[in-house]
C-alpha cells in the first residue's frame, strides 16, 4: 500500500507544559495515509506527551491537532472510532483473559468479538490463560491486538518492542509490517534506531520539546556530519601503519585492519586500492560503512538543536 | 442505548466472573463475611439468646460493610496504578462505566452474600425473620448503595494501596465497634454512641429493626433510612466529582 500525499495527522505549534517546565515546545509535523511516522528522540524528549495529546489522554496549552479530520481532544466518541493505541505502558486487569478482553473492547465498539485477531496475533491458544500468566511479549501483541479491534485507520504505538526478545521484536514487527501493508497510518515512537530504519517510512527526531529534523531515514542520515568509513585488510599490511591520504583520514588500527573517514567515498576506495595494488598486496577485507541513522541521532542529541 | 447496554451487560459479565477468579475479591466478598457470619453467630446465639432478633441483619451489614470497604477500594486503586482505567480508556471504554462495573458488580456479589445469611440465619441459628419482606429489600438496597459509594470513594481518593487500606479499617472498625453490630449501641458510654451517629451502620440497623424486623428502636426508622440515604448520595456525588478531577489530570 502506497503512501497518500492527503495528511492524516496535523499538529501544528502544539505546546504542553507541566508547571514550570515545557514539554512541548511549539511542535508541527504531518503523517500522510498509510505512512509510518517514527517519533525518536532520548528520554524526555516529549514524544510520549506528544502522542497523549493526540490520543486524546492530555490537554494541550496551545496549538491544533487534527486526526483524521477530527480534534482529538473535544471529540473523543469519533477518535476511538479510528485510532488505535499501544501505550508505552498500560496493563489489564489480572483475572482478564485474552478472549474477554477482545470481547470486551468490541462490546463498546458495537462489535462482534474479533477473534480473527487473536489468531493473527498467535494469542488463540493462551484463551485460557489470564493476563497475570501471559509473558511480556504476549501482552504486547495483545494489547495490539485490541488496539486494532475498531479497524483504526490510524495507529499509535508507544516504545511497542521495549522489553521484548529478538523473537518477540520480530513477530511485532512483522505485525506493524502487515499492518501498514493493509494501508493503516502508523505513529511510532521508539528509542531504537534499527527499528525506526527497518520500518519508517519518515521520522522526526524531537529533543527537548522540539522537533530537530524530518525526513527519511536515509534523507536524516545523510544530512549528518558524519563521515563515511573504510575498513581495509590486506595479506601483507602494506597500508598499515596507516596515514592520511589525499582523499582520506587515517583513524585508526584494529589488528591486521585499518579504518579510514571519507566524504568521498569512491575516490578514497580507489586510492587505497591503487596503493595496495602498487606494493604487489592482495585484498583480503573491505567494508565500507556508511554513517549509520544512530550516529545521526547521537549528533543531533550531543550537539544540541540542528535543522 | 441498546448497544450501552448491551456493552455494559458484556463488561458487568465479564467482571462478575474475574471478581469470583480474584482470591482477595472472594475473600472479602464472600468468605471471611460468611465465615465471620457463622463462627460470630454461634457465639452470640449460645451466650445472648436475645440476639437471634438481630443476628440476620447485624451479620448482613457486617458482611456488606467488609465487601464494599475494604474489598472494593483496592481493585479500583490498582486499576488506577497499574494504568489499567488508561488502556481501557484508549479502546474506546470511559473511566465512569468501568468505576459503574465495579460497582454493580460488587452490589450483586453483596446481594448473594446477603440472601445467604437471611436464608441461613433462621435455619442454622433460628434467627428471626423479616415481618416485612419488602422493607428488608429496600433497606438492603440502600444499605448496598451507601456502602459501595463509600467504598468507591475511598478507592478514587486513595494515592496507592497502603492509603486505601488505611482508609478502609478507619471506616470499617468503628463500624464494627460503633455501629450496634457486635453488642447493642445502647450498652457503649455515652461519647461512643454519639460517635456511632457518625457512621452509616447505626442507621442500618435502626432502619432494618424498625422497618423490616418489626423491633422497638432508639430512632426513628424514616430518619434513619433517610440519613442512610443521604450518606450514600453524598458518597456518590464526592466520587463522581473525585473521578472528574482525575480525568482532567
Amino acid at each position: 500500500m502506497s503512501v497518500s500525499d492527503e495528511n492524516i495527522i496535523k499538529i501544528s505549534g502544539l505546546v504542553k507544559r507541566y508547571g514550570d517546565v515545557t514539554a512541548v515546545n511549539g511542535i508541527s509535523l504531518s503523517v500522510g495515509k498509510g505512512e509510518v511516522f517514527g517519533l525518536l528522540g532520548p528520554n524526555g524528549a516529549g514524544k510520549t506527551t506528544t502522542l497523549e495529546c493526540l490520543e486524546g489522554m492530555r490537554r494541550s496549552d496551545g496549538g491544533t491537532l487534527e486526526l483524521g479530520g477530527c480534534d482529538p481532544q473535544a471529540d473523543e466518541s469519533r477518535l476511538r472510532r479510528i485510532l488505535g493505541v499501544q501505550l508505552q505502558s498500560s496493563s489489564l486487569p489480572e483475572g482478564l483473559r485474552p478472549g474477554e478482553a477482545m470481547s470486551l473492547i468490541c462490546a463498546w465498539h458495537g462489535l462482534p468479538a474479533r477473534l480473527d485477531l487473536l489468531e493473527r496475533f498467535g494469542l488463540t491458544g493462551q484463551n485460557r490463560k489470564q493476563y497475570r500468566e501471559l509473558s511480556e511479549g504476549q501482552k504486547r501483541r495483545l494489547h495490539l491486538a485490541l488496539a486494532l479491534a475498531c479497524d483504526p485507520s490510524v495507529v499509535i504505538l508507544d516504545e511497542p518492542t521495549a522489553g521484548l526478545d529478538v523473537q518477540g521484536r520480530a513477530q511485532l514487527h512483522d505485525a506493524i509490517r502487515e499492518l501498514k501493508n493493509s494501508g493503516v497510518t502508523i505513529l511510532l515512537a521508539t528509542h531504537d534506531m534499527a527499528e525506526a530504519e527497518s520500518l519508517c517510512d519518515r521520522i522526526a527526531i524531537m529533543i527537548r520539546g522540539r522537533i530537530a529534523v524530518t525526513g527519511s531515514p536515509a534523507q536524516i542520515t545523510a544530512s549528518g556530519l558524519a563521515e563515511t568509513r573504510i575498513i581495509i585488510s590486506t595479506k601483507n599490511d602494506c597500508l598499515l601503519p596507516g596515514k592520511d591520504t589525499k582523499n582520506a583520514r587515517f583513524l585508526r588500527q584494529t589488528d591486521n585492519y585499518g579504518i579510514w573517514l571519507c566524504s568521498d567515498t569512491a575516490a578514497a576506495v580507489m586510492e587505497l586500492l591503487g596503493e595496495v595494488q602498487a606494493d604487489k598486496d592482495t585484498v583480503e577485507d573491505l567494508r565500507v560503512e556508511r554513517p549509520s541513522l544512530e550516529e545521526r541521532f547521537l549528533e543531533l542529541v550531543e550537539g544540541g538543536t540542528r535543522s | 442505548m441498546s448497544k450501552f447496554i448491551k456493552a455494559f451487560s458484556r463488561h458487568l459479565w465479564i467482571q462478575f466472573k474475574m471478581d469470583i477468579r480474584e482470591r482477595g475479591t472472594l475473600l472479602t466478598y464472600y468468605l471471611l463475611p460468611l465465615v465471620f457470619y457463622f463462627i460470630v453467630g454461634s457465639v452470640f446465639v449460645s451466650i445472648n439468646p436475645a440476639s437471634k432478633q438481630t443476628l440476620a441483619f447485624s451479620m448482613t451489614i457486617f458482611a456488606v460493610t467488609m465487601g464494599a470497604v475494604l474489598g472494593m477500594p483496592a481493585p479500583v486503586v490498582k486499576m488506577s496504578e497499574s494504568e489499567v482505567l488508561r488502556a481501557y480508556k484508549v479502546c474506546g471504554i470511559p473511566g465512569w462505566a468501568t468505576l459503574l462495573v465495579h460497582a454493580v458488580s460488587a452490589f450483586l456479589h453483596l446481594s448473594i452474600v446477603s440472601l445467604v445469611i437471611l436464608l441461613t440465619a433462621p435455619v442454622v441459628f433460628g434467627a428471626g425473620i423479616p415481618t416485612n419482606y419488602a422493607s428488608y429489600f429496600a433497606v438492603l438496597f440502600i444499605l448496598l448503595f451507601c456502602n459501595i459509594a463509600i467504598g468507591l470513594l475511598i478507592g478514587v481518593s486513595a494515592k496507592n494501596q497502603s492509603a486505601a487500606t488505611l482508609l478502609s479499617q478507619a471506616v470499617f472498625l468503628p463500624t464494627v465497634m460503633l455501629g450496634g453490630i457486635m453488642f447493642p449501641a445502647s450498652m457503649l458510654p455515652g461519647a461512643l454512641r454519639t460517635l456511632g451517629y457518625l457512621i452509616p451502620a447505626t442507621y442500618a440497623m435502626q432502619s432494618f429493626s424498625g422497618y423490616a424486623f418489626g423491633l422497638p428502636i432508639g430512632v426513628d426508622a424514616a430518619l434513619s433510612l433517610m440519613v442512610l440515604t443521604l450518606i450514600g448520595i453524598a458518597a456518590a456525588i464526592l466520587v463522581v466529582l473525585k473521578s472528574k478531577a482525575v480525568k482532567t489530570e
